[in-house]
């Protein structure tokens, strides 16, 4: 993957233990932490804890990629957007993941490789359900961020996963 | 030889973690990703708010024993990689040494700077955060709380005494127990952890 048009301006302060991507506080976890923290809220009993998780990812990403364009007005086009958040998935670590075909009302994304699913894999073994819940928020939030919508104007349904045998995993974006 | 906590930061934090062919970043033996720490922030803010206390309770169990499980791997990965027998072994002459070695390892994942205020052999050991995140916001959109909300920093603490005074790793894991005994979210002006041996085990 070439990087070299998408700046994530990535800094580490030693004396405080802190490290932020283009201005934001970020920090390094594991799948030991990340997988037992979605299998905690999927438990949950009384709340719906997976639909609070997709709708906080989409929160949060809604509002840093949203600061991350404010910063790069370098990038003008929907397409143009839409890569720099697949190349910012992939630099947090989360995999390879498609934007290309969506657009303001909807569409398709593909992710042929995914952090949730080798993760979860790795700590709990295979399951027959989709994982990608955190996909499907970015994917929500980074597609406001792009199309300057509020929270709450898409909806991602995650119809393939690679955790329970498909290729790649797929999401169906509707705008709302 | 007293530890050089800045070298091991600084060895520790340059570069760019390695990734297998489809991008995911492993290392020390686990799978690791960055994230926003408002993210975690809110996710488990606003299950601790949501859920019923009982549920809340469990989820906060939960998380502590996620990160006991995420410092003690990560941390055992780390003190037997290449690396570590370089760089830092070197430095470490005591299983004391080795605990301060753990915590300036820890000192470059992001989540604020930990630093050992008391360890006693075996016994005990106290660490202190300033800076941690997750307590300021609470403070900020929920004010003071009942009890402090640094599980990450708890499970790590109780983990340094787990693999260096616990039996050989994998066997370890929950020989200490760690109470958050000062909480920026409590009004404190630090957060504050004391590991003890776990009773119980």
């Amino acid at each position: 993957m070439e990087f070299s048009k998408y700046v994530f301006d990535k800094r580490f302060s030693p004396e405080k233990n802190l490290i932020s991507v283009s201005g934001a506080l970020v920090s390094l976890h594991c799948h030991h932490f990340n997988c037992g923290l979605l299998k905690a809220i999927e438990e949950l009993k009384g709340i719906d804890g997976l639909t609070l998780f997709v709708k906080t990812t989409e929160e949060v990403y809604r509002h840093f990629f949203s600061d991350y364009l404010k910063q790069h007005p370098e990038l003008t086009t929907p397409a143009d957007k839409l890569q720099a958040a697949s190349e910012m998935y992939y630099a947090f670590g989360f995999g390879k993941l498609n934007l290309s075909n969506l657009n303001e009302q909807g569409g398709t994304a593909k992710a042929t490789s995914s952090y949730y699913v080798t993760a979860w894999l790795a700590k709990y073994g295979r399951r027959h359900t989709p994982v990608c819940y955190f996909t499907c928020g970015f994917i929500a939030g980074v597609l406001e961020s792009v199309f300057t919508k509020p929270i709450g104007s898409y909806k991602v349904k995650e119809t393939k996963c690679l955790i329970t045998g498909s290729d790649f995993c797929e999401f169906e974006v509707k705008a709302i | 030889m007293a530890i050089d906590v800045k070298k091991i930061i600084s060895v520790y934090s340059i570069g760019e973690l390695p990734r297998d062919n489809k991008g995911i970043i492993g290392v020390f033996g686990i799978y690791a990703a960055y994230n926003y720490n408002e993210f975690y922030y809110r996710i488990v803010s606003k299950t601790l708010t949501q859920a019923s206390k009982e549920e809340a309770e469990k989820v906060e169990n939960q998380l502590y024993q996620a990160v006991l499980d995420c410092a003690y791997y990560t941390f055992h990965g780390a003190r037997t990689s290449m690396l570590w027998r370089e760089i830092v072994e070197p430095m470490v002459e005591t299983p004391e040494d080795e605990v301060h070695a753990l915590v300036a390892f820890t000192n470059v994942f992001g989540i604020g700077y930990l630093e050992v205020v008391e360890l006693v052999p075996g016994e005990k050991l106290v660490t202190r955060v300033y800076n941690a995140y997750d307590p300021g916001r609470y403070l900020e959109e929920y004010g003071p709380q009942p009890h402090g909300r640094c599980y990450m920093f708890r499970a790590c603490t109780a983990s340094y005494m787990d693999l260096v005074y616990g039996p050989p790793f994998p066997n370890g894991m929950g020989t200490f127990k760690c109470k958050e005994v000062k909480c920026r979210s409590m009004g404190d002006k630090y957060c504050e952890f004391v590991a003890t041996k776990n009773q119980d085990e």
